[in-house]
């Protein structure tokens, strides 16, 4: 018993892999649909603007914060940069100030980190509370879009400055045997990931955040400054935001004022299914990669099942119990499968485990319980 | 109420005994046959070091816990299966460390919790409920506002409050579970009072706690564990201290006293007249290479507003500090740690450790810019020499280094922190109250580190009211009384004992020392 007992945390941490194996097989059997290149093609297309949210959020919440604006962020950014391309009068909307592609792109990047700067700043240097700022920010920019396109689609179908957005949204970089054309959109994705993997496993930056996270007063004391690392993660969330938006217009050419609405849900989704603790301090990219992929797989899958869109939801929303309630599992494990230390049974660090221990009382999680 | 010595496991009118608990965790046997007793109207201590068995009993007496083998018998009355529910039946009662109120809501309100009188109109009745209150505290002597709110009210009192609750939610066990960690030495005398007006009204009381000088002030009886099994139970007079570390910890523990030093380093921290307004005033102070200086007082006297403002987490007032010859003002604590001044912080869970990350990321977290390759990224062998480095030396014990910290031993957990300090390499190294809340050994296992430090020509300061340890470590002992530094006692001098250095903690002169004497 004792040895399937320390394999438990392993399996539970490497859940989300498996229960993705099983989605997989469960739908390959379901429909002959489902493993063939263009649906693969099309699972991660769909799951390239979600993943790019995923790895900034991800950031946020490390640091045992959150950030709901960034679905706006991108619908706002996704605009601005169809605004700054179409020619003066175009037909839809007769606004526009075609500037360089270039130029535009670079404008609503720069946008999105001083929209994460501005929620960094608020949070740290105004010590509000990060469930309000970010809450008043998604209403704030979202207001903005429609007063901008005046209930109105932006579209860029018939101007040839918008190649550059196209070339993220559609275009394909090479070609990969049975798989065939790989999209521009999903490399970007998987940089993106590979990257946030290294800087949050092999930089300075990356293990303070998680020590931020885990305990805010400790990192202080640390000699790291918690309040400048926040600012930066809500600027790296922003960033990534625009990122998204910007593969979001190129792919559709045509946006309007409720362009990325109820992306947040998924994102906060694909995050904690995918291990990133909403209490900070816990979780890998990888996980949250998996997290992405599964639920943009249940998507597919269950459409192309022809399941009813109404169940799909529903779905949906019981695969994040189910992943919530694995979670919950792993604290009642952890303590246990530990290799028992010399002067300590293993019993006493599992009553430290439960976070209700007598000599061991949670005043740790008290000291990070500002996340609300 | 007096504790008959001669039948010390006399079954007869015992309000709790426990018999042959077993408890395994996967791998480890946490309990082994152990057996505990309480009597009516006693205080008994449950000591042991840390991972000995005492939570895991406690929690099979509170019902958390289902025990593997053995019997509970509450008034000679065998329960069944215990369970939380049924052991608050039985009136077995936690008071935690951190009392489990709402700190927005008045005392009043917390005390009705759930049941708060309304008037005819549906709106709360606020003169009832706080009368009740009131007349609830005062039957138990306590003579509390009760409108206050439970966030400006003293721990000491918060857990006066609770056992309060409990008793008159008829409880007749109370378990204390290191009440006094958190508290200073006034309101830990407050704290006693009430407890000992409790007792001489029949109720009983557990008292889990490391510090032993409470255990002979407080207990009646003491019931030692230790590795999950009983060691013995014993009537507290007649025990000397000595003894009872002996029992704790299976050996003998040496005492550790540092030698007295001939030579005196070179000074590397000069404070001169700094004054913090109501905190402390004209602070005059000079920490030298390779020496330990403790500063103690009250509560509140400043010594530890000081350590906490040359660390930057309060503001450090006006005057002139200078490190190494060089004006010292740091802003923030990285300044600090750059200047090289480190600072062990007195609670472990808030300042010290990250409970949730690994020893490798906690000691290796104040010095990962120095951990990096040229490209810099974390070099993982470098991180995982030093880390393993200081595993060793300080003789951290933990199965590995991505254990996380939350998991182990108090000691061990401090001795986290102090690896992550030293890793700084500091010059100047602040502790404050470095061994509360670790057990006997993890305490002259800290003192011996502090002292080869000094070796390396680190100065440190200890701020602590531990003074038998003070005594053992430091070269120079510097007593703070409201906000002023009164007297300094050396190390070699006649004078340098705890009698006299309470004494001016208490703002004794030199000149009535001799009444101490």
């Amino acid at each position: 018993m004792t040895r399937w007992r320390s394999a438990v945390p392993a399996v539970l941490d490497n859940l989300i892999w498996l229960i993705l194996i099983a989605v997989v097989l469960f739908f390959a059997t379901q429909t002959d649909k489902f493993l063939t290149p263009i649906n693969l093609r099309n699972i991660l297309t769909a799951a390239s603007v979600l993943g790019i949210l995923v790895v900034g959020q991800t950031f946020v919440l490390i640091t045992s914060n959150f950030d709901l604006s960034s679905e706006s962020t991108l619908g706002l950014a996704a605009l601005i940069g169809l605004f700054l391309i179409v020619p003066p009068g175009s037909p839809t909307w007769g606004a526009g100030t075609e500037i360089a592609p270039i130029a535009s792109i670079a404008v609503i990047l720069a946008m999105g980190a001083v929209i994460g700067w501005i929620i960094g700043a608020l949070i740290t240097y105004g010590k509000m509370n990060n469930f309000i700022v970010t809450l008043a920010m998604l209403i704030v920019l979202r207001g903005a879009m429609l007063r901008f396109t005046n209930g109105q689609a932006v579209t860029s179908i018939d101007s040839r400055p918008a190649e550059v957005f196209n070339w993220l949204g559609h275009e394909s970089a090479f070609s990969l045997p049975w798989l065939g054309a790989v999209p521009v959109s999903v490399l970007v994705m998987l940089g993106v990931f590979l990257i946030a993997y290294i800087v949050l496993t092999f930089r300075p930056f990356g293990r303070e955040l998680y020590a931020i996270g885990g305990n805010r007063a400790a990192a202080l004391a640390s000699g790291i400054d918690p309040d400048k690392r926040v600012r930066q993660v809500y600027m790296i969330s922003g960033l990534l935001a625009a990122l998204a938006g910007w593969m979001l217009a190129g792919r559709i050419s045509s946006v309007q004022s409720d362009l990325g609405e109820g992306y947040i849900f998924n994102v906060m989704a694909a995050a904690v299914i995918g291990g990133i603790s909403l209490l900070g301090g816990r979780g890998s990219i990888v996980g949250a990669l998996g997290g992405v992929l599964l639920l943009s797989i249940i998507d597919r899958g269950l459409n192309l099942m022809q399941v009813s869109v109404f169940w799909i939801q529903s779905i949906q929303g019981f695969v994040i119990l189910i992943a919530m309630f694995i979670d919950a599992q792993k604290v009642r494990f952890r303590g246990v499968a530990m290799t028992p230390s010399l002067d300590e049974p293993a019993g006493e660090r599992d009553v430290a485990a439960g976070g209700d221990a007598m000599e061991h009382q949670p005043s740790a999680r008290i000291a990070r319980g500002d996340a609300g | 109420m007096h504790v008959g010595r001669e039948n010390l496991n006399d079954a007869g009118d015992l309000v709790v005994e426990m018999r042959d608990i077993a408890k395994r965790f996967p791998g480890v046997v946490a309990l082994d046959h152990v057996n505990f007793t309480v009597r009516p109207g006693e205080i008994h201590a449950l000591v042991g070091k840390n991972g000995a068995g005492k939570s895991t009993l406690m929690h099979i007496l509170t019902g958390l816990y289902p025990a593997d083998g053995g019997d509970i018998l509450v008034r000679g009355e065998r329960i069944e299966a215990m369970t939380t529910s049924r052991a608050r039946h039985a009136g077995i009662a936690l008071v935690a460390q951190h009392a489990t109120f709402v700190p927005a809501l008045s005392i009043a309100e917390n005390l009705a919790t759930g049941a708060l009188p309304t008037t005819r109109s549906g709106f709360v009745d606020w003169k009832r409920l706080n009368a009740i209150a009131s007349e609830r505290m005062a039957a138990f002597g306590l003579d509390i506002d009760v409108r206050r709110k439970m966030e400006n009210v003293s721990v000491a009192e918060r857990q006066m409050i609770e056992i309060a609750r409990a008793l008159f939610a008829d409880a007749s066990v109370i378990i204390l579970d290191e009440p006094t960690a958190p508290l200073p030495k006034h309101e830990v005398r407050m704290l006693f009072e009430f407890v000992r007006r409790q007792r001489e009204r029949g109720a009983s009381f557990i008292y889990i706690s490391h510090y032993l000088e409470e255990v002979f002030a407080l207990s009646d009886r003491v019931t030692v564990l230790r590795n999950g099994r009983g060691v013995g139970v014993f009537a507290t007079d007649d025990l000397t201290q000595p003894e009872l570390v002996r029992l704790i910890s299976g050996s003998d523990v040496e005492r550790f006293r540092r030698p007295v030093r001939e030579t005196v380093g070179r000074p590397v921290l000069r404070i001169a007249g700094l004054t913090r307004p109501n905190v402390y005033h004209d602070v005059d102070l000079t920490l030298h290479e390779g020496e330990v200086v403790g500063l103690t007082g009250l509560e509140g006297s400043g010594n530890a507003a000081l350590a906490r403002g040359l660390f930057a987490l309060e503001p450090i007032g006006a005057g002139e500090v200078t490190l190494d010859g060089k004006r010292y003002a740091a802003s923030r604590p990285e300044a600090a740690l750059a200047r090289g001044v480190a600072y062990l912080p007195r609670d472990r869970h808030g300042y010290g450790i990250v409970g949730i990350a690994s020893v490798r990321d906690n000691i290796s977290l104040s010095v990962l810019d120095r951990l990096r390759t040229v490209l810099g990224f974390l070099s993982l062998r470098k991180v995982i020499g030093l880390v393993e480095g200081y595993i060793r030396a300080l003789g951290i014990k933990t199965p590995s280094q991505q254990q996380p910290v939350e998991f182990l031993s108090g000691g061990n957990q401090q001795k986290v922190v102090v690896a992550k300090l030293v890793a700084t390499e500091p010059r100047v190294l602040l502790l404050d109250e470095p061994t509360q809340g670790v057990d006997v050994q993890a305490k002259v296992e800290i003192l011996r580190i502090i002292d080869e430090l000094t070796t390396r020509g680190v100065a440190v300061a200890v701020v602590s009211d531990e003074l038998n340890e003070l005594i053992d470590v430091c070269d120079r002992i510097l007593v703070f009384y409201r906000g002023r530094i009164v007297r300094e006692f050396r190390k070699g001098d006649a004078d340098m004992t705890t009698a006299h250095i309470l004494h001016a903690i208490e703002g004794g002169t030199e000149a009535a020392d001799d009444a101490v004497a």
